[in-house]
């Protein structure tokens, strides 16, 4: 089985808003998945449906489960990191270990101690005694050490300075991720991890407007800074969005050749920010 | 079996500061009380012939404890050490009480839940452990300190004893304290137990309070005996549930009833703990304690915060 999430037809509604408006998408494993949207676009609605902590429509399979019915056999198999500091103040860390081993069937102590021993922090103190970074790093020591197919994070980085910020990403990356895994992350600070993705996902309203893998984006999208002489030519091939630099304009370019527009400027794989503004001002 | 361990472990992590601190620290101000009381000047006791020194007395009162009979000696004793068991247990019913509206309220106001939520502990495990924590972990711990506390007064009645010139050995073979100790831990037990459908509806209010869990589960309460009242005429509502907390302390406190001379509750409203184990009262409340616990787990489980 590769496939780790596959949802087909995922709606969800709270009251008269629709959340979610009938969503396809799968999560194969071995990938990074970036889900990016503006606030309240339903990312995080997305990763409740798929942690089993709301209730939604059409279908959805997460490691081939049902995540309304089988909530807890799934997180056997599943890590989630949430956007807000989630242990709790009066959690001693050596009391965390304790009670994360005797649930956690797929927990493994020894790699936690590993963990927490490269940090400042004491075995002894309480969660609330620790630094705002400190509780991250604690938190990412716990869901490191849980040998899951699938890691869910949202905004996990939120608050954190910049330090703490690069340390997460660079130890998610050479101390969990590996080709038997998938990481699914939310974020807003997309140029933080454009380089670790390999598969984006931007969603507006409810709705997917990108699903493709970097390799994709890449090919199909080009940005050409071009001089004022070839404006008019430039134009002509249909940007997908414009702006000024320097005097200059760049264009974004949607499925066209690199031969057609080598000759208009020098080229460049747009970010995935400018991407995203780009699709997110798509049809508006 | 393992995880469940864990889980009640876990509440006493979180609430070894009500469970285990605020009866130990009852019991060592009580002790420290004693100790001090009767070391310092606190023996002169004024009466109209003048002033009496208590040390002066110990021997008199020491003989005479010594000679009265057998079975009032006992009585006395045992008097004595039940009779802590009324504070204590009073302190444990309101600490049952705030235990049980944070229990499922409070892990929601720090967010916690997604950290307890993302391991794999199904919601039924963590609410039955958190009722398994009230009605069997704190009243084994109430029952532990207080434990304690009868030693140490045995312990503090064989020291007074050796300053009136006796052994005091007639203190601790005159208390049975096994027998004490026994039914003391079930009457602690089965006393939370009695209160069940209680603890499971404040828990049941817990997991569905959006904030001031306290008024979410206890206005209902009132707003039920006020709705009969007015549609009725009638109080059965709160009769009711008025008999079930004075049946809880009598139940608790039964021991000391009876050895007093059975003068101490309503004989209606007394009975031993083994007694109440066989009344279809108990049981009933245990299947409505079933129910409030199901809408918990519910609620717990398919509550969506955002």
């Amino acid at each position: 089985m590769s496939t780790l999430i596959e949802a087909k037809g995922l709606s969800k509604s709270y009251g008269s808003h629709q959340a979610l408006k009938s969503v396809d998408f799968k999560v194969e494993r071995g990938r990074i998945v970036g889900l990016v949207g503006p606030n309240g676009a339903g990312k995080t609605t997305i990763l409740k449906a798929i942690l089993g902590l709301t209730s939604y429509e059409g279908d959805l399979t997460v490691l081939g489960m049902n995540p309304e019915r089988q909530r807890h056999q799934i997180m056997q198999k599943v890590s989630f990191i949430a956007d807000v500091a989630v242990l709790p103040g009066w959690l001693k860390v050596a009391n965390a270990l304790e009670f994360v081993t005797e649930v956690h069937p797929n927990f493994n102590l020894e790699r936690a101690k590993y963990f927490l021993g490269k940090t400042n922090i004491s075995m002894d103190a309480k969660v609330k005694q620790l630094s705002k970074g400190m509780v991250a790093q604690l938190h990412l020591a716990l869901v490191m050490s849980i040998e899951a197919e699938l890691l869910v994070l949202d905004e996990p980085t939120l608050g954190l300075d910049i330090l703490y910020r690069k340390e997460f990403y660079n130890q998610l990356l050479t101390e969990f991720f590996d080709e038997g895994r998938s990481i699914l992350v939310t974020t807003h600070q997309i140029e933080e991890i454009e380089n670790l993705l390999t598969d984006l996902i931007f969603i507006r309203d409810g709705k997917i407007v990108l699903d493709a893998t970097m390799d994709e984006v890449t090919n199909d999208y080009i940005e050409v800074m071009v001089s004022k002489d070839n404006i008019a030519q430039a134009e002509a091939l249909n940007p997908v969005m414009s702006r000024d630099v320097f005097g200059r304009k760049v264009y974004l370019f949607q499925g066209v050749s690199r031969e057609q527009l080598e000759v208009l400027g020098e080229l460049h794989s747009p970010s995935v920010a400018d991407l995203f503004v780009a699709k997110m001002k798509e049809g508006k | 079996m393992n995880s469940f361990k864990a889980l009640v472990k876990r509440e006493y992590w979180e609430n070894r500061g009500l469970i285990f601190l605020s009866p130990a620290i009852i019991a060592a101000v009580l002790a420290a009380i004693m100790i001090l009381g009767t070391i310092t000047g606190d023996t002169f006791v004024e009466t109209h012939h003048g002033e009496i020194n208590l040390w002066d007395k110990f021997p008199q009162a020491v003989e005479e404890f010594n000679n009265i009979e057998e079975e009032k000696r006992t009585q006395a004793i045992q008097i004595s050490l039940y009779a802590p068991r009324i504070l204590f247990g009073f302190v444990m019913m309101l600490i049952c009480l705030f235990y049980c509206l944070g229990s499922l309220y409070d892990e929601r106001k720090d967010k916690s839940i997604l950290f307890w939520k993302s391991l794999p502990v199904s919601d039924t495990a963590t609410v039955l452990s958190k009722f398994v924590s009230v009605c069997f972990m704190i009243p084994i711990v109430y029952f532990a300190v207080v434990a304690a506390f009868q030693v140490f007064l045995l312990v503090y009645g064989t020291v007074l004893a050796w300053f009136g010139g006796s052994l005091g050995v007639n203190v601790w073979t005159s208390s049975n304290l096994f027998g004490v100790l026994f039914n003391s831990l079930f009457s602690f037990v089965v006393a939370t137990l009695w209160l069940a459908p209680l603890w499971a509806w404040f828990m049941f209010a817990s997991a569905w309070a959006k904030k001031v869990a306290f008024l979410w589960g206890t206005l209902p309460i009132f707003m039920v005996a006020i709705a009969e009242g007015w549609i009725f005429r009638s109080s059965h509502f709160i009769e009711m549930v008025g008999e079930r907390v004075a049946r809880g302390f009598t139940t608790l406190n039964s021991d000391m009833h009876f050895l007093v001379g059975k003068d101490m509750f309503d004989e209606h409203y007394v009975a031993k703990w083994y007694e109440v184990l066989g009344e279809s009262g108990f049981w009933i409340g245990l299947i409505v304690a079933a129910g409030f616990l199901a809408g918990a787990i519910y609620t717990r489980r398919y509550r969506d915060e955002s």
